[in-house]
């Protein structure tokens, strides 16, 4: 990658710019297409992987309708009515919903925020070939009939061994988690990209409406995603090593499952709902003809969301003995989350009636959408309130609000999109003979399906039965609610061939069919490998310039870094606030590296999911071993100063800049590091109040002065990466004191270790010793990872990528070991303070 | 122009744009905690209620206080239109942060305390 720099910028014509950027941004044919890293390429794979879950997982609900249209059916057994609904439900909303919103924010959002791809290339495809893994384990169980059988949010204790002794729990917890893997590593990507990979000029004012959708969802995904992480790995604790965290026989609460699933599960629905929300946003100015109304008010509004979405999990447990006063909290929430949507939906209303609509395919669907949120958000508000919800908890009442709020929220805006944004995918215009009938098929089946179930649960049926008597007055309602669905599934079959045709026989599209305002229709149709020839300025010059037009000059390369250069794949990093470039970011070339790490970590899924858990104890190494060699030769190799990037700009690359993505991502990175460990200290405390004998058992007796070892260890080390900085700040050798650094990780990881073998009682015996364990275990962790990065400082500065510029490796290996010494202070300190928490819990009345 | 203008709005910034919600999170949390330890070790109603009355609001003083700090400020004039677009949406959001604590979390701690 590195080598001498053209002092002068290569050809402006457009053929021949084309022609030099395909060949460095271009993925390879045949093979080399696994290789790929392009954000277009993991765009269109994602959304096709996840729309082929959406088809098995509909038509795993298809089977279930088809054994619930009449009484004592025998279609299906009970045990695959229990695996078929499981899986249908966890494919939907973890192996459909999540990568399809996923998949619209890796494709459109560089493309509408102007910039020429993603900041970690090899991140997004690592988090797609993850994501891919994990679904097909999922998959797989089910054609082997040992898929999870629990129901998709996996409660305790029927998810726990004594219940479900198979691997059919294990396998979502696996699978679910390497799937989570995958939306983490990607919500970290699109939030650093969205902060500093916007075109220039492109002020967070002036940011189009979807890119602050997507952000705000990106933040949320890696808030709400570590807690049901956390969830994951304890409940695969308890099952694989019997350490008992919800198992109330041995101090353990089955509750805190339920605590950990919806502090995720809640959000989630808002990370399913907003990015659609943005997807509407940004189709509806277009269809009104007119600027979207409110873009401060929506900003507000979603700020709001995402924060109320976090403070009302509870109100999917209303029926488990908290008492009245805490209900009301969430209760209150509930109902006063309504607002900020009701804010948006105004909005989009005061578009469409002070603008000059116009009517279209995508409107049809968008029509689709407020009928059906609407609906669904009505029946949320009614389950909000307590004493409704404890007469329609678990009865198909629930059922049909979750539907028509995960169908308002994504199917509808989704179908809109795929409309809207088919012609850039493909190039090509909709027939839209068949797109009209389908909507209505599927629109009729939906109501026809979903809306007789409110009904049926009103009439008490429960969820989750796989048959019924006959003389309760269900039988009709199941009837026509299976006859529904089968009459939405011939219009998703219309829909299906209409996207087919589409792509086969549509007409050559021109660019910028609907007159858009946002910059994805300012390129070729479909896009080339590197989007941009050149990155637009976002500002008044540009902002009056149709998207065609300034697609054209954009070609001729007369924007940003409207060139090759050295074969480096460049594109501009700006400030925050400003949208001022700051750096030239060179991003990593197409590589297998991301596709055999994944296959390393399936092979960590796979070991756990067999019980060989050394081999997954080697294979994790393995893995951290290949994102060290990832790193080992990431960046630029010397210093290179300020480098022209046209229009008169110079600015340095992003090897010698402070506001380095890479800070960006450590810094989300521990964000949800510190989610996931603040859900650990609340687990402690749960259990703590909430489980069994906690009282009756002796004591522990921590070790204090291994404990005070451990602290000073990563005292020193903190310390110490403190000093390594300084060194090389000063053109030094730090050596030392990344040596110094190492000893005293090793040093308190050792004292850990001790403290975890001694920890009483033993994390087998009673969830109070296994909770000691994992937060120390959460340290020496840390600590342990924080080895890695002083390897890979090591590699590195022997390779010449560290230097008195280039120091960001080392800032966040700081970062890492500051954020292990503070995690390990309050972890440390908890398993100190447990012995008087016990001793307090004998005031108890 | 904009761009060049507004680079002196720092990024440090938009992490007020959380301020006020967060500062709710946390009542809701304190409050949720509290008053679970509270039934659970037998608290007498009075205590538990005002404890929790003070909670409330020490975390509405702390929001209504941010509210007040981002009204008052001005936005600077060298920062465009990036610094008084910021500045709004910081002072909307802490005002639904402040109404969103005065509606969920107030009304409840009238009710009875442990059932």
């Amino acid at each position: 990658m590195s080598g001498p720099v053209s002092s002068q910028p290569e050809g402006a014509h457009a053929l021949r710019l084309h022609r030099q950027l395909n060949r460095i941004w271009a993925t390879g044919p045949g093979w080399q297409r696994l290789a790929a890293v392009n954000h277009s390429v993991i765009g269109k794979r994602m959304f096709l992987t996840s729309f082929t879950f959406f088809l098995i997982a509909g038509v795993l609900g298809m089977l279930t309708r088809v054994q619930l249209a009449t009484p004592h059916s025998g279609f299906l057994d009970p045990e695959t009515y229990n695996q078929v609904f499981t899986v249908h439900g966890s494919m939907m909303l973890f192996l459909f919903a999540i990568p399809m919103v996923e998949s619209f924010a890796v494709y459109l959002t560089p493309k509408i925020l102007g910039t020429r791809d993603f900041a970690f290339p090899r991140l997004t495809a690592y988090g797609y070939w993850c994501y891919l893994f994990g679904a097909s384990i999922i998959t797989v169980s089910l054609v082997l009939g040992i898929a999870p059988n629990g129901g998709w949010f996996m409660y305790t204790p029927l998810s726990s061994n004594v219940y479900s002794p198979g691997v059919n729990a294990d396998i979502w917890l696996l699978g679910i988690t390497f799937v989570e893997i995958s939306a983490l590593s990607l919500a970290v990507e699109i939030t650093v990209s969205i902060l500093k990979m916007r075109a220039p000029g492109m002020s967070l004012d002036r940011m189009p409406i979807f890119g602050w959708y997507i952000l705000v969802t990106a933040l949320m995904m890696i808030v709400a995603f570590p807690p049901l992480i956390l969830g994951s790995i304890l409940l695969e604790l308890e099952r694989a090593f019997g350490m008992p965290f919800f198992d109330p026989t041995r101090g353990g609460d089955s509750l805190l499952w339920q605590h950990l699933f919806w502090l995720f599960g809640h959000p989630d629905v808002y990370i399913i709902f907003l990015p659609m929300a943005g997807v509407l946003s940004t189709m509806i100015p277009v269809f009104a003809n007119r600027q979207l109304v409110g873009y401060r008010a929506i900003v507000v509004a979603i700020i709001a969301l995402a924060f109320l979405s976090f403070g009302i999990w509870v109100h999917h447990m209303f029926t488990v003995g908290i008492p009245h006063l805490a209900l009301a909290f969430f209760s209150a929430g509930s109902a006063i989350v309504a607002v900020p949507t009701a804010v948006q939906v105004f909005a989009w209303l005061a578009t469409l009636s002070h603008g000059k609509p116009r009517w279209g395919v995508p409107m049809l669907y968008i029509f689709g959408f407020f009928f059906i949120f609407a609906m669904g958000g009505l029946t949320g508000v009614m389950l909000a309130m307590v004493p409704f919800d404890w007469q329609a908890h678990d009865t198909y009442f629930v059922v049909a609000h979750m539907h028509y709020v995960v169908a308002g929220a994504l199917a509808f805006p989704m179908m809109a999109a795929i409309y809207y944004w088919l012609p850039l995918v493909t190039g090509r215009t909709a027939v839209h003979r068949l797109a009209v009938p389908a909507f209505w098929l599927i629109f009729i089946g939906f109501n026809m399906t979903f809306f007789l179930m409110h009904l049926t649960g009103l009439l008490g049926m429960p969820r989750r039965v796989y048959t019924y008597r006959g003389d309760e007055g269900w039988n009709w309602l199941n009837l026509l609610s299976s006859v529904g669905g089968f009459v939405m599934t011939i219009g998703f079959g219309l829909l299906l061939i209409d996207l087919v045709v589409q792509l086969r026989f549509g007409r050559r599209v021109r660019r910028d069919p609907w007159k858009a305002a946002t910059f994805e229709w300012a390129m070729a149709l479909p896009p080339a490998s590197y989007a941009f020839a050149s990155i637009p300025h976002a500002g008044p010059q540009t902002d009056s310039v149709p998207r065609g037009e300034l697609a054209l000059s954009l070609a001729r390369g007369e924007g940003y870094l409207g060139f090759a250069r050295n074969g480096w794949q460049e594109t501009l990093g700006v400030h925050i606030t400003s949208g001022k470039p700051d750096q030239v970011i060179v991003l990593p070339n197409p590589t297998y590296l991301p596709l055999v790490t994944a296959i390393v970590t399936g092979g960590v899924v796979l070991g756990f999911l067999f019980k060989a858990y050394w081999l997954s104890l080697v294979l994790a190494l393995v893995t951290f071993g290949l994102f060290v060699h990832a790193g080992s030769r990431a960046g630029l190799s010397r210093d290179h100063g300020p480098l022209p990037v046209g229009l008169g700009v110079e600015v340095p690359p992003h090897t010698e800049v402070a506001s380095t993505p890479s800070y960006l991502a450590m810094i989300c990175a521990l964000f949800a590091n510190g989610t996931l460990f603040t859900s650990l200290i609340f687990g402690t405390f749960y259990l703590w109040l909430a489980g069994g004998d906690w009282q009756k058992m002796t004591p522990p007796t921590p070790s204090w002065s291994l404990a005070f070892g451990a602290i000073v260890s990563l005292v020193i080390a903190a310390v110490s990466t403190r000093g390594s900085l300084k060194v090389v700040a000063a053109s030094g050798k730090a050596s030392a004191w990344m040596g110094l650094t190492a000893i005293a990780l090793i040093a308190a990881v050792a004292a850990i270790v001790q403290m975890i073998l001694g920890v009483t009682p033993s994390p087998r015996e009673h969830a109070l010793g296994a909770t000691a364990s994992v937060l120390l275990g959460y340290v020496a962790f840390h600590a342990g990872a924080g080895l890695l990065f002083l390897f890979s400082n090591f590699q590195r500065v022997r390779n010449g990528y560290i230097s008195q510029r280039r120091s960001s490796d080392l800032r966040l290996t700081q970062l890492w070991v500051g954020y292990t010494l503070v995690t390990g202070i309050i972890a440390v300190g908890l398993v100190l303070a447990l012995p008087s928490l016990v001793t307090v819990l004998g005031a108890r009345p | 122009m904009n761009a060049a203008t507004s680079a002196i709005v720092p990024p440090r910034r938009i992490w007020w744009l959380a301020g006020g919600f967060g500062v709710w999170c946390l009542a809701l949390s304190v409050l949720y905690a509290l008053h679970a330890v509270g039934c659970a070790f037998g608290w007498p109603t009075a205590v538990l209620r005002w404890s929790l009355v003070i909670v409330f609001i020490a975390h509405l003083l702390v929001i209504g206080w941010m509210w007040l700090k981002f009204a008052r400020q001005t936005p600077n004039a060298d920062a465009g239109k990036t610094g008084s677009f910021l500045q709004d949406v910081i002072v909307w959001s802490t005002i639904v942060a402040f109404a969103s604590a005065v509606l969920a979390l107030g009304p409840p701690l009238l009710l009875t305390t442990c059932i």
